[in-house]
C-alpha cells in the first residue's frame, strides 16, 4: 500500500472510520451557511480573488486548535463559506464513570474536565452533590473555595491569554503568563499538594485549611499581579497588530449569543450580563464587591477585554477574601456527611469507621430526587444535574460544559470569515476540550 | 431503634419533604410560572415535583414543543442551558427521561421540564427550530442513549464515530466496553485495522507471575 497523498487517493485519506468521514463531508455539503438561513447573507456572493472552492480538513491533531478539535471548512477562496466541527476525540465517557463511582470517588475525575481551572472544577462537582444530600459547608471552606476558583480563573486566562496571542504571533506574552501560572502553581502545590490536578475540595468542605505559607503566597501573588496584568492591558489594549486580528471578528450580537447558547466570557463580551456569580450567587459572593465587565460589540477584541478585566476582578475578589475571611473548621463536622479529620481517623475507632464507612459508601441522598447546581467556572456555566436512586453512587451525573456549548457557537461564528482567522477564533471561544468530549 | 443508633448509612429512601435544603436559591423559585403554564396546558403538564427548591415539570410529549414555544415567546424563557436524557432502566414505567433546562436571564429564573419516554419508541420532537443550542445536546442525548430527535436538521452522533453501533450510556452497555466495537488506526503503515488494546488485551488469560520466561540475567 502506498502512502496516500491528499487530492489524488480520496480514499486512502479517509480509510479510518469511513462512514464517520462520509456522513462528516456529506453534512458539510448539505447544509445551509449559517450566515445565509439567519442574517440573509449570500456567502458564496462574498466576492474573493481565488475563485477556487475546496474542503479543508484542520485537525484534530493541531497545535492552534486547543486540543482535539476537528473543523472541517469549505472555502470559497480564502474565505470560510461553512463549517462542521467534530469533536468527541477525547470522548471518555466520564458521565458514564460517574455511575458507577461513589460521589467522593469521582471528584478527581473532574479535574481531568477544565483541565486549565481544576480546582474550579472540584468546587461545582463538591457543592452539586452538597445540593443534593443536602450538605452544609462551613464558612471558612467557602472563602477559602473561593479564593482558590479565583485563582483557577486567572490561570485559566493566562493561559487562555498567552496562547492566544501565540496564535496571532506574538510568542513572548505566552511565555510571560506562563510565568504568571508557574506562580500559581506554587500556590496550588502548597494549598494542596499537586501543581495541576488538585482534588482539594471536598463534599462538605476542603482537604485542608490554607498554611499561613500559602496565605502569603496567595496575597503576595495578587499585589504582584494587579500591576503586571495591567502592564499587559498596556501592552495590547492598543496594539495596532492585535486590534486588527481580533476587530470584528466572529461578531455575534445579544440575540444570536443567547440563541446559540453560548455562555461565560463569549456571551458577556456580546452584552448579555449573564454571570452565574451574580444570577444565583453561590459561596461568598453575595458578600464581596466586584462588577462583571460587560461589552457590546460582540467580536474577538471584546471577549480580551472581558477576559482581562476579569482577571483584575479576580484580584479584587481574592484580597475582599483575604480581609474578610473567618477562622473556624474547614469541613463539616457530621461524619455521615464528610470524611472525618486526620485525627480522629488516627486517634479513635469511631474516626476510622467512619472514614471507611464514607470510602466506601459515602454520602447517600434520598432516592429519586433530582437537583442542577451550576457555577461560574472561567468558561462559563458550569453545572452538574445529579439524579439519585438513594445509593452512594448518582444514578445519573449530567455535566453540563461550557466549553461544549461555546464550540457549537463557534461553527456558525466561523462563517464568512478568512481561513486565516480559524485559529484566532477558536483561541477567542477559550473551549478545553476535555471538558467539551466529556 | 432508638434514633441515635440508627444506621445513617443505610439509603434514606424517601425525601423528608420537611428537610429545608440549604443551597437553595431564589432563581429556582417558579411557582407563578408553572401556575401560568398550567392554566394554559391543562393536559400538558402530568406532574409538578419540588425537591432543593427546584421545581422540574413533567410534561407530555405531544405538548412540549408548545410549552418551549410559550416558555420562549410569552415567558421569556429563551435561554437554553442544558438538554440531556436519563436511563431509568426500569421495566414498570417510562424507561427514559429527557430534561431541559431553561434560563430567563432578565428575571433571572430557571426551570426545568422533563419527557417521559417509552423504551419502544424513543422519539421525541426536536426543539432545534425555537433554540438553536438545543442542536448539539440533541444530538449527543441521541448518541448516547439513542433516543430520536423528530426534525432534527442534522442528527448525527456527537461523541462516537458513526462506524459504533451502539448507544454507550445506556444501563445496559458494560462499563469496559464492548470489546472490538470500535476499530483503531493501524500500528504499521501497512497494517490493517486494529481492535482496541483493551479488548486484544483480554482476549487471552493475564500472565500469571510464574508464567512469565526466566530473566536472561
Amino acid at each position: 500500500m502506498s502512502v496516500a497523498t491528499p487530492y489524488h487517493d480520496q480514499d486512502a485519506i479517509f480509510s479510518f472510520w469511513p462512514r464517520h468521514n462520509e456522513t462528516l463531508l456529506k453534512r458539510l455539503e448539505s447544509k445551509d451557511a449559517w450566515l445565509s438561513t439567519e442574517r440573509g447573507l449570500d456567502v458564496s456572493r462574498i466576492e474573493d480573488a481565488l475563485e477556487h472552492e475546496m474542503t479543508l480538513n484542520i485537525g484534530p491533531q493541531h497545535p492552534a486548535t486547543h486540543g482535539v478539535l476537528r473543523c472541517v471548512v469549505k472555502l470559497d477562496g480564502e474565505r470560510i463559506e461553512k463549517c462542521v466541527l467534530d469533536i468527541g476525540y477525547l470522548h471518555r465517557g466520564i458521565e458514564k464513570l460517574a455511575e458507577s463511582k461513589t460521589y467522593q470517588e469521582f471528584m478527581p475525575y473532574t479535574d481531568r474536565m477544565d483541565y486549565l481551572s481544576p480546582y474550579a472544577n472540584n468546587v461545582a462537582w463538591c457543592m452539586a452533590v452538597e445540593k443534593i444530600a443536602n450538605v452544609e459547608v462551613p464558612e471558612r471552606a467557602q472563602w477559602i473555595r473561593m479564593i482558590m476558583c479565583e485563582l483557577a480563573r486567572i490561570s485559566s486566562h493566562m493561559l487562555w491569554l498567552g496562547v492566544g496571542l501565540m496564535d496571532a504571533g506574538a510568542v513572548s506574552v505566552f511565555l510571560w503568563t506562563f510565568q504568571g501560572r508557574e506562580d500559581l502553581y506554587n500556590i496550588f502545590d502548597e494549598v494542596s499538594g499537586a501543581r495541576f490536578t488538585v482534588s482539594h475540595s471536598r463534599i462538605g468542605g476542603l482537604a485542608s485549611d490554607l498554611s499561613p505559607k500559602a496565605i502569603e503566597m496567595i496575597q503576595d501573588f495578587a499585589i504582584r499581579y494587579e500591576g503586571i496584568i495591567q502592564g499587559w492591558q498596556k501592552l495590547l489594549n492598543r496594539n495596532r497588530i492585535w486590534i486588527d486580528r481580533n476587530k470584528d471578528i466572529g461578531v455575534i450580537s445579544a440575540d444570536e449569543a443567547i440563541q446559540l447558547g453560548l455562555t461565560g466570557p463569549n456571551l458577556r463580551g456580546s452584552g448579555v450580563a449573564y454571570d452565574i456569580r451574580t444570577f444565583e450567587p453561590y459561596l461568598k459572593y453575595e458578600e464581596v464587591d466586584f462588577t462583571i465587565p460587560l461589552r457590546e460589540e460582540g467580536d474577538c477584541l471584546a471577549r480580551y477585554h472581558i477576559r482581562v478585566e476579569e482577571m483584575l476582578e479576580s484580584i479584587k475578589i481574592i484580597n475582599q477574601c483575604l480581609e474578610q475571611m473567618p477562622e473556624g473548621p474547614i469541613r463539616t463536622d457530621d461524619a455521615k456527611k464528610a470524611y472525618p479529620s486526620k485525627d480522629e481517623v488516627y486517634y479513635s475507632m469511631e474516626g476510622m469507621i467512619h472514614d471507611f464507612m464514607y470510602t466506601e459508601t459515602g454520602v447517600a441522598p434520598p432516592k429519586g430526587v433530582a437537583s442542577y447546581h451550576a457555577i461560574e467556572s472561567p468558561k462559563g456555566e458550569l453545572g452538574f444535574y445529579l439524579e439519585s436512586d438513594g445509593t452512594g453512587c448518582p444514578w445519573r451525573a449530567r455535566l453540563n460544559a461550557p466549553s461544549f456549548t461555546n464550540l457549537q457557537g463557534l461553527e456558525s461564528m466561523m462563517e464568512g470569515h478568512p481561513v486565516a482567522d480559524i485559529v484566532v477564533l477558536i483561541g477567542s471561544i477559550d473551549p478545553v476540550m476535555g471538558e467539551a468530549d466529556r | 431503634m432508638p434514633e441515635s443508633l440508627k444506621f445513617h448509612f443505610t439509603p434514606v429512601d424517601e425525601a423528608h419533604a420537611d428537610e429545608k435544603n440549604v443551597h437553595e436559591k431564589a432563581s429556582t423559585d417558579v411557582a407563578d410560572t408553572i401556575d401560568i403554564l398550567k392554566k394554559e396546558f391543562p393536559d400538558g403538564i402530568s406532574d409538578v415535583v419540588v425537591y432543593a427548591g427546584e421545581y422540574t415539570v413533567f410534561v407530555t410529549r405531544d405538548s412540549l414543543v408548545e410549552i418551549c414555544t410559550a416558555l420562549k415567546e410569552t415567558l421569556g424563557f429563551s435561554y437554553l442551558v442544558d438538554l440531556a436524557g436519563v436511563d431509568r432502566f426500569t421495566e414498570d414505567a417510562p424507561r427514559y427521561e429527557v430534561y431541559y433546562c431553561f434560563v430567563n436571564i432578565h428575571a433571572k429564573k430557571r426551570i426545568r421540564l422533563k419527557v417521559s419516554l417509552d423504551e419502544d419508541d424513543p422519539v421525541l420532537p426536536s426543539i432545534t427550530r425555537l433554540f438553536k443550542a438545543a442542536d448539539w445536546n440533541e444530538r449527543e442525548c441521541y448518541d448516547m442513549l439513542g433516543i430520536q430527535f423528530e426534525g432534527h436538521p442534522d442528527l448525527r452522533r456527537m461523541y462516537m464515530p458513526e462506524d459504533f453501533e451502539f448507544h454507550p450510556q445506556r444501563k445496559e452497555f458494560p462499563l469496559l466496553g464492548i470489546p472490538g466495537s470500535l476499530p483503531l488506526p493501524p500500528r504499521t503503515p501497512e497494517g490493517g485495522l486494529t481492535m482496541d488494546p483493551f479488548a486484544a488485551a483480554r482476549q487471552g488469560s493475564p500472565v500469571k507471575s510464574y508464567q512469565e520466561p526466566e530473566s536472561e540475567f
